[in-house]
């Protein structure tokens, strides 16, 4: 088995699982359009190798792969960075929660009569 | 409820002496109702202060200054309260200084009345490092609120509804004392210092190490200049 079909064999998979993880629904249908277009990506570049030397040549790259590595790197970056958006969201609603509910237990803390009041 | 002004108490650990704080509180003023902030303690700051019969807000866990300190602008704002003092659980701010703070605060002086170590000589004296962190920060929120504040940090403030309201739905997060100064003064807020009287904190031991100093300085000043471009200039109302 050469790398191409390694390649073609591993975005196919890649983009089986994905579906797979939304139709369980361990990840939600907004972030996997995201990475479909990943596995799509993997796909489009495994099963054309002239389109990488081309894209490389655009770039003034010797080594075609290296192309690869920058895309990835560029990707990876970019997901990070929108994780800890995502992150930062969930920290100032878990925040707001914890206010809000403790606030409420509160009140209800100061009202202990009423409770038995209703069952007599 | 039976008075109009909260006394929020933020405590993190405090069992030596918030009930103390309490005490001196209810001295000064003892019709006002108290409550405290108690931040996800592991020590029996809680139990203490429900001994007192003050509202206890029991954060599950430690939400860290800002976020505890919000969660009693909230309370106020929920409870319907028209004033909302904030005073610390280790004892540094004299509650002797606390019914002369609200007076400027019933008499309109400001949305804000910030109780503040440098304004008059006081016996309070600071470390060289704090002076430094102090004078750096004066001038930044002079800078971008146009407002003198002398000692910008401090944690002993009343404020008015109005200020309630706002605080309830924004506050900054950790070390918000400064931050909170520059936004309401972008809200077109007023904010009036009064000298108070300053003592060593009684117990506990300050939250504030030197490697975290410096990180305090940049996030602080970070936060000021985000504040400035985030939200626009309202014009101050009378």
């Amino acid at each position: 088995m050469n790398v191409i079909w390694f390649s073609l064999l591993f975005s196919v998979g890649f983009i089986v699982i994905v579906l797979d993880l939304v139709r369980r629904q361990r990840l939600k249908e907004q972030y996997s359009l995201l990475w479909l277009l990943v596995g799509i990506g993997f796909l489009s570049v495994s099963s054309n190798i002239n389109a990488l030397e081309w894209l490389a040549g655009l770039l003034d790259i010797q080594y075609a792969p290296a192309v690869l590595f920058l895309l990835g790197l560029i990707f990876s970056f970019a997901l990070i960075l929108h994780l800890t958006v995502v992150i930062s969201t969930l920290t100032d609603r878990v925040l707001r929660l914890t206010q809000e509910v403790t606030v409420l237990k509160a009140e209800v803390e100061q009202q202990p009569f009423k409770r038995k009041e209703g069952r007599a | 409820m039976g008075s109009d002004t909260l006394v929020i108490i933020p405590a993190y650990n405090e069992e030596k002496t918030i009930g103390n704080v309490i005490r001196s509180i209810r001295t000064q003023i003892p019709a006002v109702d108290i409550a405290v902030v108690n931040d996800g303690s592991t020590d029996r700051t809680a139990e203490i202060a429900s001994r007192y019969g003050v509202a206890v807000l029991n954060l599950p866990y430690n939400v860290g200054i800002g976020g505890g300190m919000q969660t009693g602008y909230l309370y106020a704002c929920v409870k319907g309260y028209e004033y909302a003092v904030q005073i610390d659980a280790d004892g540094q701010h004299d509650p002797a200084d606390l019914p002369r703070l609200l007076q400027h605060a019933r008499n309109g002086d400001g949305d804000m009345i910030l109780g503040s170590r440098y304004v008059k000589t006081t016996r309070y004296k600071s470390s060289f490092m704090r002076r430094i962190g102090m004078i750096l920060f004066s001038g930044l929120v002079r800078l971008l609120s146009g407002q003198k504040v002398k000692d910008t940090t401090s944690g002993y403030r009343v404020v008015n509804r109005r200020l309630i309201e706002l605080f309830s739905g924004y506050y900054p997060t950790d070390y918000p004392e400064v931050e909170a100064i520059v936004y309401l003064k972008r809200q077109g807020c007023s904010i009036v210092e009064v000298p108070t009287e300053m003592r060593e904190r009684q117990g506990g031991s300050s939250s504030i190490t030197p490697l975290k100093s410096v990180y305090y300085v940049i996030k602080v000043a970070l936060a000021l200049f985000m504040n400035v471009l985030r939200y626009p200039k309202v014009r101050e109302q009378a």
